[in-house]
């Protein structure tokens, strides 16, 4: 019974997974104070130099990954370069221009990407690797959190002027947000095509940007933790409601994540409410 | 005593000119604050003093003059650059982080000082480890120095306002600048509070800080301050000892008006 529902399940959980890696490429550059929807480039850009590269040379999917993360950190630092001097608004809206531009490019580059047809990359990513995978990402964000970036961009954050009064450098570190994000994005990219084992221009576009926004805002964007819960908490419910509510499945994952924003602004996870809590 | 002419000048403001749409909110300004001294900015609300510390911490745009500190141009220079050149301030109306613990901010205020790079402190490596520690302590001496040791682990924007100002100077105090600047340090502060803020000031004084602080409160003026410029409508009014300068007509006029802090001050002596 419960290896059946394992059995069911287990795809979703991988999904999931992948979701938290584009969840906390969106949160490494939202912690710094930066809305930006260009992860989906960046998973793109990851996922078509890696697909590429297993289908050219043979390598496995593992070896592959970190080209992909180093692909995808070098288009988010040069978008980092041409964005970041635009204001709050226009950053967002200029990373979600880039998003469609993205699709553009990935149909009309087909040696690279396959143009419509797409790539089929015959690959096995199991479980537990993904798992492994990311224990090791959780392991980067809480190091980092802990460091003196953690604390210098949550400054920029909450108060860019002050942060700067107190010495700390906002582009830079911002900068440094978008090459982690970048790395993130190219990385989740390259396990969505091994999850998928086919990519095609349809793969990275609007819905990823939309699944890592949702996640981050459920699961809170005050600490990395809450894009991870988010990212679950959003790839399950549509799957728990299709088997608890079928009738009304799609009301019902709508009225959650509803429930969800309106009594938890913050998202589930916000370290300031645990602290606040602790104070009295 | 100190603050006299022949003392070398750590900040000097010369000519230094700041419109908003058209309206000058400080015009031809210039003064100069000496090293190792306490010096005063008094005069009226909206007479420019908060427009002035903007500008010398690079939180405001540059229009015109020249801000000389340690002898090097800062007008107009990023406010990060020149924080790192040795520059902290306190803001009027308290600006610290959400979210953020006492110690937290405090750590903030320390990034200067880090001692390490981004890759070693993510690596952990022994020499970041060590920095981390030394940050983590230096932070905690510094609360203790405006007495919050113990509500380092409190979520900041719980505290009472005069602890949240505490914390403002102690975060400044993070990155050991050479020149503090305060914008209305007492503001909204009991008179016992007022007087531990002027010690304070004392104290940081006699280990070498240069103080440039905005002060309405005459009592703490007169008792702490080694020097007082006054401004009135963006422009220098006077400038010269505490004494002198709340003793002088135009300043009895046009700052106490008829509040009756002249009085008050006639009281004092
Ligand atoms: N950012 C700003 N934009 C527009 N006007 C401003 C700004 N900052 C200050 N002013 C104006 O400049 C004048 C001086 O203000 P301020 O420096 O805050 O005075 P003070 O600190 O002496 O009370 C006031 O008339 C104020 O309204
Ligand atoms: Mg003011």
């Amino acid at each position: 019974m419960l290896a059946d529902l394992w059995a069911a399940y287990q795809s979703s959980v991988g999904f999931a997974m992948v979701n938290v890696f584009f969840a906390l490429s969106t949160y490494a550059v939202l912690s710094a104070g930066v809305l930006s929807f260009a992860s989906v480039s960046y998973a793109a850009f990851g996922g078509f130099i890696g697909a590429q590269l297993v289908l050219n040379t043979g390598i496995s999917p593992l070896l592959a990954l970190p080209v992909s993360a180093v692909a995808g950190a070098l288009l988010a630092y040069a978008v980092a370069l041409l964005f970041l001097r635009l204001d709050g608004h226009w950053m967002a809206l200029a990373s979600l221009a880039l998003v469609l531009m993205t699709r553009v490019v990935v149909l009309n580059a087909p040696t690279l990407t396959g143009g419509v047809n797409g790539l089929s990359l015959p690959v096995d990513l199991s479980l537990a690797t993904l798992t492994v995978l990311l224990l090791l990402l959780m392991l980067v964000f809480h190091r980092l959190s802990g460091s003196w970036y953690g604390i210098a961009v949550r400054a920029v954050r909450e108060d860019p002027a002050v942060a700067a009064s107190l010495g700390m450098p906002a582009r830079r570190l911002q900068t440094i947000a978008f090459v982690i994000s970048g790395a993130v994005g190219g990385a989740g990219g390259m396990l969505l095509a091994a999850m998928l084992q086919f990519i095609s221009p349809d793969t990275y576009f609007i819905n990823i940007a939309f699944t890592m926004i949702a996640a981050v805002v459920l699961g809170g964007s005050y600490h990395w933790a809450g894009a991870v819960a988010g990212a679950f908490v959003f790839t399950a419910l549509p799957v728990v409601m299709q088997a608890v509510l079928p009738q009304i499945q799609d009301v019902a994952n709508g009225a959650a994540l509803l429930a969800i924003m309106v009594f938890l602004p913050r998202g589930l996870i916000d370290p300031r409410a645990w602290r606040l809590r602790h104070a009295r | 005593m100190r603050g006299d002419g022949d003392t070398p000048a750590l900040l000097e403001l010369d000519g230094v000119g700041k419109s908003f749409g058209g309206v000058a909110a400080v015009a031809d300004l210039s003064f100069a604050v000496p090293t190792g001294s306490v010096m005063g900015l008094m005069g009226p609300n909206g007479a420019g003093k908060t427009t002035v510390i903007n500008l010398i911490t690079g939180l405001l745009g540059f229009d015109r003059g020249h801000i000389r500190f340690d002898g090097a141009e800062i007008g107009g220079a990023a406010a990060h650059r020149i924080a790192a050149r040795g520059i902290a301030r306190t803001y009027q109306n308290v600006r610290l982080f959400s979210g953020m613990t006492a110690l937290e901010q405090v750590l903030a205020g320390g990034f200067l000082r880090r001692g390490t790079s981004l890759i070693a402190s993510f690596l952990g490596t022994p020499a970041s480890r060590a920095a981390r520690a030394r940050s983590l302590a230096e932070a905690r001496h510094l609360l203790d120095r405006v007495r919050l040791a113990h509500r380092a682990d409190v979520l900041a924007e719980t505290l009472s306002y005069g602890e949240q100002r505490r914390i403002e100077i102690a975060r400044a105090l993070g990155a050991h600048p050479r020149l503090l600047l305060l914008d209305e340090p007492t503001a909204g502060m009991n008179a016992a509070e007022s007087a531990a803020i002027g010690g304070l000031v004392h104290e940081l004084r006699d280990a070498g800080l240069t103080v440039l602080m905005v002060e309405h409160n005459v009592r703490l003026v007169t008792d702490f301050c080694d020097h007082v410029a006054v401004m009135s409508f963006g422009r220098k009014l006077t400038e010269g000892t505490p004494a002198a300068c709340l003793a002088h007509p135009e300043v009895q006029a046009a700052y106490f008006g008829r509040s009756g802090d002249a009085e008050r001050i006639r009281a004092l002596r």
